[in-house]
C-alpha cells in the first residue's frame, strides 16, 4: 500500500541519489579505462586514456552534484532526509550547517570521496606518463568510496549507505504511517553540542585531505612496480608523500587542539582508539618517506620504503574500519556505530592489502635490491633504523588498539591494560626516545661513508651538551618524578634540537636546500617536549582539601581513591585553590551555553594582589545529551591555567527562580531558607551572618511600595539595610506597612548572598525595629563544582607543530625543484 | 653475521617483547566476584541498578559518588567512584567499570557509559569518565 505523503521534497534527494550512483559507476568506468589504457601496447591509441579521463572528470562532477545536493536539503532544513534531522536543527547557525554536512558517516566519506577526486584531478593534470597507472588505482579507490555512499539492497545485503535515505525510511514509528507527517516534525535532532565549534568546521576537511593524499604515494609505488619503473617512482611519492604526511600531521594536532580548546577530556590527547588509528598512517609514511630518500641517495632499503609506502593507505583504509565498524565497540570514546557496512570496509582493506602483497611478491625478484651492506656509519643506516622504530611504534600502536579486533577474531575476551595511557606512554615514549635520538646524530652522518672520529667528536659534544641542558628541565619541571623513560625522552628530544640547530644553522650560510629537514625535526622534538612536560607534570590546581568529609578512610585506599580533583564553591564564597583565590561570581547565558563565571585572583606573599582574571567555563544544557560542559583556559607564555565545570545542581540551567517562587505560596519559600532570627535593632547598629554583616543605615518614612496607594491612616516604613559580604556591598530595603488597620510587610530577597530580609515589627517604644534574617542553608545556595589543570609548557607542543609543518614545506619546495616528471 | 641480519633479529626481538608487554598487562572482563578473588584492577561489564540509591552530594564532597552495580552473572555491588556523578549517569544501559575491590565495596578508576539515544535506537553513544589523574 502506498501513501502519498504530504510537504515531503523528493527531487533533491532523487537528484543527489541519481548523483551517487553516476559517481559510482564513473568511477568504475575510469578505472577500467585507465586499466585497459595502461595495459595497451599500441602507443598511438589514446582513446582508453580519453575515455578514462571523462570519466574520471563525470565521477568529479557527480561528486560535487552530491554534495550540492546535500547542502542544498540541510540548508533548507528538509528534515524529511535523515541526514538533516539527525545532524542538523532550524536553530543552527549558518556556518555551523557546514560542518553539520560532514557530522555523519556519509558526509565523511563524501568528503574523503570529493578530496580524492581533487588529488586525481591534479594527477590527471601532472603526472604526464604516470597518469595511466595511477590513475587506475585512484578511480578504483573512488569505486570503494562511491559505493560506501549507494545505500542499494543487492540480494538482501545493503551497500553503503546514502546520505539522500528518508527520515521515515530510517527511523520507525507509528507516525510514518500518516500522510501528513511532516506537519509534526517541525525541527531536526540538532547538531551534537560538542561538535558547535570553530574546530569542526576546519578539522575534518584536513583531516580528510590528509587521509585522502595517501593514496597518491601509495598509486605511484603500485604503479612503479606494475609498469617495472622501479627507480622512477620514489621522486614524485616523495613529492606527494611529504605533502600527505604534512596535512594528515596537521590535521591530527587540530583535533588535539580542539580537544583541548574545547572539549572535556582533560588534555590534548587521550589514546583513544579513533586517536590512534589517525596517527597509523602517519607513522608509517613518515617512515616510508626516510627510506625512500634512503634510496635515492644511495640505492638501499628499497623493500622497506616500498612496504611502508604501501601499508600506509592499507593502514587509512584499517583506521577508517576501527572508526566505523562498531568494531571498537565498548573501548573508544567517540568511534561511529556501525552501519551496517562492516564487511564492506572489511572488503576495502582487504582489496587494497592484496593489491600491494601481490606486487611485493610477484615483483620481489626484480627489485633494485643491494646486496651490499650499508656502512655503519653511514647516514642510510640510521635513518633505515629509526624508519624501523618508527614502523614499531606503529605496529605496538596497532596491536594494542585493535584488541576488539582480536576478540572478535579469536573469540577471545581480553580486556585493554587497565592503566591504558600508562601503557601507551611508557611504551610509546621508549620508541619516540629512540626516535628522536636518531633524528639527532644521524645528521652529523654523511651518505655512504663519513669520517668516524670526526663523528665521534661532534655527537659527543652535543650529547653532553644535551644532557646538562636536560638535567636542568627534568629537575626545573618536575619530571624526574615520573617514570625515567621520560626523562630520557627528554634527553632524546633535547638533544635533536641542538643537533638539528647545528643543521640549520649551518645550512643558512651555505646549502638551504637542506633546511627543510633540520627544521622539521626541531619541530618534531619540540612537540616531544611539549607533549611531555605539559602531560606529565600537569598539576591540579583544584585539589580538594576541604570537602573531604564523612568518608573516612577512603583516600587509603591508593590507585582509586587518589584522585581529588574535583572543587565545590558556592557563590560569592572565595575558596583558596593552589595559588589562587577563586569566587564563583554567576552565570550568564547566552544560548545554548551558560557561562559561569570564575573570578581568580592571586596574591603575593604580602597579600598584594598581583593579578586578577574571569574565566568562564561553559556548559550546554542539550535536552539529548544532559550537560555538556567546555573548558576556558587562560594563556601565559609558558603555561596554561584550564578550568572546566564537573557538576551542577540539580535544577541548573533552569531559568532562575521560575521553579518555586510562583507555584507555590509563602510558607513554601521559608522552606528554602534556615530558621529565621529576628533581630532588635535600631539605626546604625549592625546585624551578623554567616557570610557578613547588615548595617540598618536609616528609616525610610517615604517608601513607595509599586502601585499601593496610601491613605491617611496608613503607614509604610523602608529599612535601608547595608550587606557586606566578602568584601561586597548589597543594598536592600525591605518594607513595613499598615494599610486599612491590616498589617503587610514586602521583604526584600538578596539572592547573591543568599538572604530574605523582612522588617516585621516596630518598636516605637524602644526606638528599635525587629529585622527577621532568613539565610539560605549552604547547599541550597548556588554552586559549581569545577576541576582546574595547569599544563607547563604546551606552547612547545603547538609551536612544534608549526615549526615541523614550516620543514615539511621547506622540503616539499626542496623535492619539488628536484623533481622532473616525464 | 650480515648487519642486516642482526638487526633484523633485534626488530623481531622488540616486536615479541611488545606482544609480550602488551598481552603480559591486558587485563580481563570479569565478575564481582572474580574482583574479590584478585588484588588485581579489572573491568566489570554491568548495569546500574536503578533502584538503589544514587548518592552524590557535592556540598559534601564534591569527588564520591556511590551506586548499584549488577554485573553480568547478576551480582550486586556497591560502588564508589572519586569523581563527580557523570551527566545522564541514570539512563546509561551499560556500565564498564575498571577498578578493584576494598572490602565490600568496588572502587572504581573508570567508569564508561553506553547511553541509549532518545531518538534513534540504532544509535549508542558512548561516554568515558576517567577518575585517575592521565599521570605520564
Amino acid at each position: 500500500m502506498d501513501i502519498a505523503f504530504q510537504g515531503e521534497h523528493l527531487l533533491p534527494g532523487n537528484i543527489g541519489k541519481v548523483f551517487v550512483i553516476l559517481s559510482f559507476g564513473a568511477a568504475l568506468l575510469s578505472a577500467i579505462s585507465y586499466y585497459f589504457a595502461t595495459t595497451n601496447t599500441n602507443k598511438l591509441d589514446n582513446s582508453w586514456l580519453k575515455m578514462g579521463r571523462i570519466a574520471f572528470w563525470a565521477n568529479s562532477i557527480s561528486i560535487l552534484g552530491v554534495g550540492v545536493m546535500l547542502f542544498y536539503i540541510i540548508y533548507n532544513h528538509y528534515f524529511e532526509y535523515h541526514y538533516a534531522w539527525a545532524y542538523t536543527s532550524r536553530s543552527l547557525p549558518v556556518y555551523y550547517i557546514v560542518s553539520g554536512f560532514w557530522n555523519g558517516q556519509e558526509g565523511g566519506f563524501l568528503l574523503w570521496t570529493f578530496w580524492q577526486a581533487v588529488l586525481g584531478n591534479i594527477l590527471i593534470w601532472r603526472a604526464k606518463s604516470w597518469e595511466k597507472p595511477v590513475m587506475t588505482i585512484i578511480s578504483f579507490s573512488q569505486i570503494f568510496l562511491a559505493s560506501m555512499l549507494l545505500g542499494i539492497e543487492v540480494f538482501g545485503a545493503r551497500i553503503g549507505s546514502s546520505p539522500f535515505l528518508l527520515l521515515r525510511k530510517a527511523v520507525e514509528a507509528p507516525i510514518f504511517s500518516r500522510p501528513d507527517y511532516m506537519s509534526f516534525i517541525k525541527d531536526g535532532q540538532g547538531m551534537n553540542p560538542l561538535l558547535q565549534n570553530y574546530w569542526m568546521v576546519i578539522h575534518p576537511p584536513t583531516l580528510f585531505l590528509g587521509l585522502a593524499s595517501v593514496i597518491v604515494p601509495f598509486a605511484y609505488g603500485i604503479a612503479g612496480l606494475w609498469q617495472r619503473r622501479y627507480k622512477e617512482w620514489v621522486a614524485p611519492a616523495i613529492s606527494y608523500g611529504l605533502f600527505a604526511a604534512m596535512i594528515l600531521g596537521t590535521g591530527v594536532i587540530m583535533g588535539s587542539l580542539w580537544a583541548y580548546e574545547s572539549l572535556n577530556f582533560g588534555g590534548f590527547w587521550a589514546w583513544d582508539p579513533v586517536e590512534n588509528a589517525s596517527i597509523f598512517p602517519w607513522l608509517t609514511l613518515v617512515g616510508g618517506l626516510h627510506v625512500l630518500i634512503v634510496y635515492k641517495n644511495t640505492g638501499h632499503s628499497y623493500f622497506t620504503a616500498t612496504f611502508l609506502v604501501l601499508m600506509s593507505f592499507v593502514l587509512v583504509a584499517y583506521s577508517s574500519f576501527l572508526a566505523r565498524s562498531g568494531i571498537l565497540g565498548e573501548t573508544s570514546v567517540h568511534s561511529f556505530t556501525d552501519l551496517g557496512m562492516f564487511w564492506q570496509l572489511v572488503a576495502f582493506i582487504a582489496v587494497f592489502l592484496a593489491i600491494a602483497i601481490y606486487f611485493l611478491i610477484a615483483r620481489f625478484k626484480e627489485m633494485p635490491i643491494t646486496k651490499k651492506d650499508e656502512d655503519t656509519y653511514s647516514r642510510e643506516f640510521w635513518m633505515f633504523v629509526g624508519s624501523i622504530f618508527l614502523g614499531l611504534s606503529c605496529f605496538h600502536l596497532i596491536l594494542v588498539t585493535s584488541i576488539p579486533v582480536w576478540n572478535a577474531m579469536f573469540g577471545t575476551k581480553i580486556a585493554p591494560p587497565i592503566d591504558l595511557v600508562g601503557h601507551y606512554n611508557v611504551i610509546q615514549a621508549s620508541f619516540a626516545m629512540v626516535i628522536a635520538i636518531l633524528t639527532g646524530f644521524t645528521q652529523f652522518l654523511k651518505y655512504k661513508k663519513t669520517d668516524v672520529t670526526r663523528f665521534f667528536i661532534t655527537t659527543l659534544l652535543y650529547l653532553i651538551f644535551a644532557a646538562l641542558i636536560t638535567a636542568l628541565i627534568i629537575y626545573t619541571s618536575g619530571l624526574y618524578k615520573l617514570h625515567f623513560v621520560f626523562s630520557l625522552v627528554m634527553f632524546g628530544s633535547i638533544y635533536s634540537v641542538l643537533a638539528n640547530g647545528k643543521v640549520f644553522s649551518d645550512s643558512l650560510k651555505g646549502k638551504f636546500k637542506l633546511a627543510g629537514s633540520a627544521v622539521a625535526h626541531i619541530g618534531f622534538a619540540l612537540m616531544l617536549i611539549g607533549a611531555l612536560i605539559a602531560a606529565g607534570t600537569r598539576g591540579v590546581v583544584s585539589k580538594n582539601e576541604t570537602g573531604n568529609l564523612g568518608i573516612p578512610n577512603f583516600d587509603k585506599n591508593a590507585g582509586a581513591g587518589d584522585a581529588k580533583e574535583n572543587i565545590m564553591i558556592y557563590r560569592n564564597e572565595p575558596v583558596k585553590m593552589g595559588g589562587y583565590t577563586v569566587t564563583y561570581l554567576g552565570d550568564s547565558t547566552a544560548e545554548p551555553n551558560h557561562y559561569y563565571k570564575v573570578n581568580y585572583k592571586r596574591y603575593d606573599a604580602n597579600g598584594k594582589l598581583v593579578e586578577e582574571f574571569l574565566l568562564k567555563p561553559n556548559v550546554q544544557i542539550n535536552p539529548q545529551m544532559g550537560l555538556v560542559p567546555s573548558p576556558d583556559t587562560k594563556h601565559y607564555l609558558l603555561h596554561d591555567l584550564y578550568t572546566h565545570i564537573t557538576a551542577l545542581p540539580p535544577n541548573a540551567g533552569k531559568p532562575a527562580g521560575s521553579q518555586d517562587a510562583a507555584a507555590h505560596g509563602e510558607e513554601d519559600d521559608d522552606k528554602n531558607y534556615e530558621e529565621p532570627i529576628p533581630h532588635e535593632v535600631a539605626v546604625g547598629d549592625t546585624i551578623p551572618f554567616r557570610d557578613g554583616y547588615i548595617v540598618l543605615k536609616s528609616l525610610n518614612k517615604e517608601v513607595q511600595v509599586q502601585n499601593i496607594p496610601l491613605t491617611g491612616s496608613d503607614v509604610a516604613i523602608g529599612a535601608k539595610l547595608e550587606i557586606v559580604s566578602h568584601n561586597k556591598k548589597y543594598a536592600a530595603e525591605p518594607v513595613f506597612m499598615i494599610k486599612n488597620k491590616s498589617v503587610l510587610d514586602f521583604y526584600r530577597k538578596v539572592d547573591d548572598v543568599g538572604l530574605k530580609l523582612r522588617l516585621s515589627k516596630i518598636l516605637p517604644d524602644k526606638n528599635k525595629v525587629e529585622i527577621v534574617v532568613y539565610q539560605q542553608p549552604r547547599n541550597k545556595k548556588p554552586w559549581i563544582v569545577m576541576r582546574a589543570l595547569d599544563f607547563p609548557y604546551i606552547n612547545f607542543l603547538w609551536a612544534g607543530t608549526i615549526i615541523m609543518i614550516i620543514g615539511f614545506l621547506l622540503s616539499i619546495s626542496r623535492r619539488n625543484k628536484e623533481l622532473k616528471t616525464v | 653475521m650480515k648487519k642486516s641480519a642482526i638487526f633484523g633479529l633485534i626488530v623481531i626481538a622488540i616486536a615479541i617483547a611488545t606482544i609480550i608487554s602488551t598481552y603480559s598487562s591486558s587485563s580481563t572482563y570479569g565478575s564481582f566476584s572474580d574482583a574479590k578473588k584478585t588484588a588485581d584492577e579489572l573491568h566489570i561489564v554491568g548495569h546500574l541498578d536503578k533502584g538503589k540509591e544514587l548518592y552524590y552530594d557535592a556540598s559534601k564532597d564534591a569527588n564520591y559518588f556511590s551506586f548499584f552495580v549488577k554485573d553480568n552473572k547478576g551480582e550486586e555491588c556497591k560502588v564508589i567512584y572519586t569523581g563527580t556523578k557523570p551527566q545522564d549517569f541514570e539512563k546509561s544501559e551499560q556500565i564498564v567499570l575498571t577498578g578493584r575491590m576494598t572490602g565490600n565495596e568496588f572502587h572504581a578508576s573508570t567508569i564508561l557509559l553506553k547511553c541509549p539515544s532518545k531518538y534513534t535506537q540504532d544509535k549508542i553513544e558512548v561516554t568515558e569518565f576517567k577518575a585517575k589523574t592521565a599521570s605520564i
